[in-house]
């Protein structure tokens, strides 16, 4: 948690710095009568700034480690896959379409996560994608992405 | 009287069967979100947004609100059977709830948390009624530095209270406040931080943000324990009912659990939670056998219970009557409000006084839905609440997808949501507030231009917030909140 502490506190040191200086260059500081758009990012920047250096200061003067906050092992292989197979189930929306795509997404989800028998997984898989397609579409008009691979 | 006319219209819109229909659906699925841990409110009330588009205003906030008391109830149900608080404003409950269920009282600690929490959401929807039209006259003669005023004070205590470490709160909130500058700037049009991104120049939507933060966060913080604690045991209805004696113990720890609840809720950035653990300590304190306190007191779990629906309903005062939402939920409930094309503020009793009296009337609705689902229903929630993990996080997930989707319907949204979500994952490993980092979000605009107005009519600067009284007050409360936390560090020393 320190060295996590101390990375992050020096990120939001350098973020601030830049979001305070890019607001001053970019936009105009005072406008008609009041202040302009740059005021308020720059205030935030400067705030920001302060809070991370208290923190920088803080963590560097903290002896304890702390305790281990990154997961590992089995935590880190599930939180890996879950992560990987949401983006990949995002990134090919447009091509598999939303029912489909979501019953696979929940087969292979559900399929790594849990030993369920094999009908059991299927049967969730496309029950949810069917309700999900049933209330959002049918019902609320919700246009989704109907992918490259069929034709409805 | 103007009052009884605008109750009795209240009722005839709160009345018509598809806003019952709206209550009732709210109230299960809001009993469901709250049992389930890993998902808690805010993470409802934002999944559920969207599915409110297509909809009437007035019907989506009557299920927002009821799902809002649900969840109240449902965190109450895996807090005193498995001692793991569904969501945070039971985590009190599980002290004395749990031991109740170890000693086989299971169903009189549940039973009298929804009598109290059905005492204590009707008294608390009376007090709402008649305080909401007064504050709201009194707020109509705010000017931009009174409302500046108050939005301080909101994000400040909402950190002093959010969580251990107050400077990560602080960190939260001002990262919140940053990405609110995202966007085209009200004033003077320029398009702040967009990068040239067309989709960027739009600003940071509030709902994908706090869809990832909650509901996607939780759901990848869940991943690496898998659901630890799995419910093993079961309910029947029989058991669930208190007997006139416990009632006849708890009437005024109920009572007790009510007024703080209300008080407390009523402050912007203290909700249910901190009144659930006032109401619990204040209980200890007048108690004649403090000592039982913890070994399955059941007064230790009527006047929490109590507090935490009061709160509840009590969040929605400052939220309809100023603008100013004090919970991450009621937050996420002002934005979707904003969605719909309504402004919340003093002038939402005068101008949109169906939907104010529809959600009041809503509310008496929703509590008597409530005892009633809660007593009925328990046998199968106790049930629901059994879905193993790995089938109930992937749900939630394809949630989080389509609902982040259906806000304007493209996937620079749904992107967003996974950004946040991995951003909440984090925030909550290292303990940081993604309630006030949404609480900012959803504030920033409204703030950033109020200060703007203020400094254009000022004479002197910032100084026209310490120049006018009501202004002056609240400002001088939120430099206390931020100061109390410093000198608190410092005397440690």
């Amino acid at each position: 948690m320190r060295n996590a502490d101390r990375v992050t506190a020096a990120l939001l040191l350098a973020f601030s710095v830049a979001f305070s200086a890019g607001a001053l260059k970019q936009y105009q500081w005072w406008g008609s009568g009041g202040p302009g758009s740059a005021f308020m990012p720059f205030w935030l920047g400067l705030v920001m700034a302060l809070l991370a250096l208290m923190m920088l200061f803080r963590s560097l003067k903290e002896k304890n480690p702390g305790a281990a906050w990154f997961p590992r092992g089995e935590g880190l292989r599930d939180i890996s896959v879950v992560l990987g197979v949401t983006v990949a189930f995002v990134a090919f929306l447009n091509v598999l379409g939303m029912v489909i795509g979501t019953a696979i997404y929940l087969a292979v989800l559900i399929g790594y996560l849990g030993r369920h028998r094999w009908w059991v997984t299927l049967a969730i898989a496309a029950g949810a994608a069917g309700f999900n397609w049933l209330v959002f579409v049918h019902w609320l008009h919700v246009p989704f992405p109907e992918g490259k691979l069929w034709i409805f | 009287m103007d009052f009884l006319t605008h109750l009795g219209m209240g009722f005839g819109i709160a009345l018509t069967p598809f806003n019952v229909m709206m209550a009732v659906a709210g109230v299960l699925v809001g009993i469901l979100i709250g049992a389930l841990p890993g998902v808690g409110p805010p993470s409802g009330v934002a999944m559920l947004l969207p599915l409110t588009f297509g909809m009437d205003p007035t019907s989506g906030i009557i299920m927002l609100a009821a799902l809002y008391a649900g969840t109240m109830y449902g965190g109450t149900i895996t807090a005193v059977l498995i001692n793991t608080p569904g969501e945070s404003a039971s985590v009190v409950t599980c002290l004395d709830g749990y031991q109740m269920a170890l000693q086989g009282r299971a169903g009189p600690a549940l039973g009298i948390a929804a009598i109290g929490s059905f005492i204590a959401g009707t008294i608390g929807v009376v007090l709402l009624m008649l305080v909401s039209p007064l504050l709201a006259k009194w707020a109509l003669s705010f000017g931009p530095p009174e409302t500046f005023a108050l939005m301080l004070l909101g994000l400040t205590t909402v950190t002093l209270l959010g969580g251990e470490d107050p400077l990560k709160g602080y960190i939260s909130m001002m990262l919140g406040l940053m990405l609110a500058m995202v966007g085209y700037d009200i004033i003077s049009g320029d398009a702040r931080f967009g990068f040239g991104i067309i989709e960027m120049m739009d600003g940071i939507d509030f709902l994908p943000a706090a869809i990832g933060l909650f509901g996607l966060g939780e759901v990848l913080a869940g991943a690496e324990q898998k659901g630890a604690n799995q419910l093993k045991t079961s309910l029947k209805l029989r058991d669930v009912l208190p007997s006139v004696q416990d009632f006849v113990r708890t009437r005024w720890s109920i009572a007790r659990g009510t007024t703080m609840g209300f008080l407390v809720g009523m402050l912007p950035g203290a909700g249910p939670t901190v009144a659930a653990f006032l109401a619990y300590t204040v209980e200890k304190k007048v108690s004649d056998e403090p000592e039982k306190f913890g070994k399955g007191e059941i007064k230790g779990v009527a006047a929490p219970e109590s507090a935490n629906n009061a709160a509840a309903t009590a969040a929605m005062v400052p939220m309809l009557t100023l603008g100013i939402p004090g919970s991450a939920t009621t937050a996420i409930m002002l934005g979707g409000l904003m969605m719909w094309g309504l402004r919340p503020g003093p002038m939402l009793f005068e101008k949109n006084p169906q939907f104010v009296w529809g959600l009041i009337a809503s509310q008496y609705i929703a509590n008597i839905l409530l005892l009633i689902l809660s007593t009925l229903c328990i046998p199968l929630f106790v049930r629901a609440v059994r879905i193993p993990y790995s089938i109930l996080m992937p749900l939630i997930v394809v949630f989080c997808v389509t609902g982040a989707y259906s806000l304007k319907n493209n996937l620079w949204d749904v992107g967003q949501m996974l950004v946040f979500g991995v951003i909440g994952y984090f925030m909550k490993k290292l303990g940081y507030s993604p309630a006030a980092l949404v609480l900012a979000l959803v504030l920033g605009p409204l703030a950033e231009r109020a200060l703007r107005q203020s400094l254009i009519i000022s004479d002197a600067g910032i100084g026209i917030l310490f120049m006018r009284p009501i202004s002056g007050v609240l400002t001088v409360l939120a430099l206390l909140a931020v100061a109390v936390p410093v000198v608190r560090a410092f005397l440690r020393k």
